[in-house]
């Protein structure tokens, strides 16, 4: 069971000097939280800040505990479930903090299947059941043509579906320099293509090292040499174009061997992903992958047959052996990494949990000195 | 007692095969195949660029676990891609064994018999020791062993399906007629029953994935096939009683006289 940690009030940090690695989702998110309580900080990137290289910039940034937890095991439901208390006041405070909206929606996701793949949809539900008991099923709703295309006139041509009405969505791509706004006004010192391995209070770059009050290893995929078995997992996404389709909310197609969704973004663009291979692959999507996401994409609606394919995304995810991700603490260092598919439902109970070691840490040197 | 299973002049204690794909995480993997007691499992290339050995990390995992490996060639749909990749498994992987696969139909994943043929002689002569996954086609099989397979993987339904013996009558016809060539039920196996009746049948081995990995406790699973197919082999060797069209009490039944029960047995007959 993961650890829950509860919020304390925390006062003015200003003594503390905090080095955040990586500038991902996870790094962005703490120092725009730990600047916020007053602590000193310092975010580093080995790569550009503007334009992020991580798997965070590439996600569809779904925060979907429920439909997650159909192949995952229970801790990340109830991380996810945790976050999801905490998106919708961090986001309003973000956005008025930078005058920006990044597209928090909590209009639930729809789950569909090809006629052929029906027996999924009740495995879903079985499977929901099975691990939340009761109160697995409460949370979805069963939708046949009617129900799915009041909720989604798009989706007429499904017979049947399911409504998971608690799940959320944010535009990654409008979070992400939001947050990176967010930490400038609250003076982050920001240091972009800068490399840096991370030691107990210490930050080691190309140029020398640099001393800190404690180092938060945020990396992902860029600590692979120092966390023993992490590994990256391939994952490509494909956005597309198109004034014909009009999605509200993020829908799943379920199929025996891919998990594959579609989030619809504002200026007709809609997300379609994602791939998941074992490989710490980074070329260019694979026209296999391409074709399997746009006939996915092309049995949802016909329509999208005429979207312009905009971009094509490919990333690894940081992911451990048993695909959970960690917070760890040492006296100088905390390390949180192993988001794998689930950063977006991640992030905030993590952050949450990085705090509350950051605040039994202080405590422990409080008590020392 | 040895009852072992005799694979290209190995023997292994298990009769279990399982696939490594499709698990909630590869320590999830790691630990079903450990309770499965396999000794062979099956991975996949093709996707992972391997070329570049980009899946490195992954592949060194599953093969602390000991097995005999068993690379397949899964999203192939021709000889020339099956060759290319074989040979790329051979180099990684440091094993001449090879799961062939040839996919004829991209949605029920159904092997292509024409292209199974010709890439099996190729890789036979390569010095491949090849285990094609195929079809229950008794003539299909009749050619793969004539090209050089020893052991052949007739499927029991399409990959996936769950659906377990689908053509009993093919496969017992291919259990008759090729009495001494190793066959291991591929595919389409969905529950620990249908496993021990594929054994109960005479076939050698199992190979399995999905109803393993997609269980909601893999672990558990895992398990679960290994006691069904122990128990299936084990019936097998035992010898099953044949069907009978009444019920036949194994203690004499003193209030009635042999002579009405036979009466009955003839009328029912």
């Amino acid at each position: 069971m993961p650890q829950l940690p509860v919020r304390k009030e925390v006062v003015a940090h200003a003594e503390l000097n905090i080095a955040i690695a990586g500038a991902g989702l996870m790094g962005r998110l703490l120092a725009w939280r730990l600047s916020t309580e007053g602590y000193r900080v310092s975010l580093f990137d080995a790569g550009s800040l503007d334009k992020p290289s991580g798997a965070c910039h590439t996600a569809a940034g779904m925060i979907s505990p429920l439909s997650e937890l159909f192949h995952c095991p229970l801790p990340i439901y109830e991380l996810g479930m945790h976050s999801l208390q905490h998106w919708p006041h961090w986001v309003a405070q973000l956005e008025q903090e930078v005058g920006v909206s990044v597209d928090y929606r909590q209009s639930g996701s729809v789950l569909v299947a090809h006629p052929q793949d029906r027996s999924e949809l009740l495995q879903f539900q079985q499977e929901l059941t099975s691990k939340l008991g009761g109160a697995g099923g409460d949370q979805l709703r069963w939708l046949d043509s009617r129900g799915l295309s009041a909720l989604e006139p798009e989706l007429d041509r499904f017979e049947q579906g399911l409504f998971l009405a608690s799940e959320a969505d944010v535009d990654n791509r409008k979070l992400l320099p939001a947050l990176l706004q967010a930490v400038m006004q609250n003076g982050v010192r920001l240091h972009d293509h800068t490399a840096v391995e991370c030691a107990p209070n210490e930050v080691h770059m190309a140029r020398g090292s640099e001393a800190f009050d404690l180092v938060i290893d945020a990396r992902g995929l860029g600590a692979n040499g120092a966390i023993q078995g992490l590994r990256g997992v391939r994952g490509e996404v494909m956005v597309v174009e198109t004034p014909e389709v009009k999605l509200q909310r993020p829908v799943r197609l379920l199929h025996p061997r891919y998990q594959l969704y579609v989030v619809p973004r504002a200026n007709n663009q809609t997300v379609i992903g994602a791939t998941e291979i074992e490989s710490e692959d980074m070329s260019p999507i694979s026209l296999r992958s391409s074709m399997e996401l746009s006939s996915a994409l092309y049995s949802i609606h016909p329509a999208f047959a005429e979207a312009r394919v905009i971009e094509t995304r490919v990333n690894c995810r940081p992911a451990t052996m048993d695909n959970l991700p960690f917070v760890e603490s040492e006296s100088g260092l905390i390390r949180v990494n192993g988001l794998f598919r689930h950063g977006y439902l991640l992030a905030p109970a993590l952050a949450l949990q990085v705090e509350d070691a950051l605040s039994k840490l202080t405590q422990e040197t409080e008590q020392v000195t | 007692m040895t009852d072992k299973l005799k694979l290209y002049g190995k023997e292994f204690d298990s009769r279990l095969l399982v696939g490594t794909a499709l698990y909630p995480s590869p320590a999830v993997m790691r630990e079903s195949v450990s309770a499965s007691g396999s000794q062979i499992i099956t991975l996949s290339l093709r996707r992972q660029n391997p070329e570049q050995q980009q899946g490195k990390m992954i592949w060194d995992y599953i093969q602390e676990s000991g097995c005999q490996l068993l690379p397949n060639t899964a999203g192939c749909k021709t000889p020339k891609e099956v060759i290319a990749l074989a040979e790329m498994s051979r180099e990684i992987f440091a094993t001449d064994w090879l799961k062939l696969e040839v996919i004829g139909d991209d949605y029920n994943l159904q092997p292509d018999p024409y292209g199974l043929i010709e890439a099996a002689r190729e890789l036979v002569k390569r010095g491949f020791k090849v285990l094609p996954y195929c079809t229950d086609d008794l003539v299909v099989c009749r050619k793969l062993l004539d090209v050089g397979c020893e052991v052949l993987m007739p499927w029991g339904s399409p990959i996936g399906t769950g659906r377990g013996l689908m053509n009993k009558y093919n496969l017992q016809t291919l259990r008759e007629r090729l009495p001494d060539t190793p066959l291991i039920i591929d595919a389409g196996i969905g529950a620990p029953s249908q496993a021990g009746e594929a054994m109960e049948m005479g076939f050698d081995a199992v190979l399995l994935n999905t109803a393993i990995a997609k269980a909601q406790n893999p672990v558990l699973m895992a398990q679960a096939f290994k006691l069904a197919i122990e128990s299936g082999r084990a019936a097998r060797n035992a010898g099953l009683m044949l069907k009978r069209q009444t019920a036949s009490p194994s203690t004499p039944t003193l209030d009635m006289p042999f002579w009405q029960q036979t009466v009955t047995a003839g009328e029912n007959a």
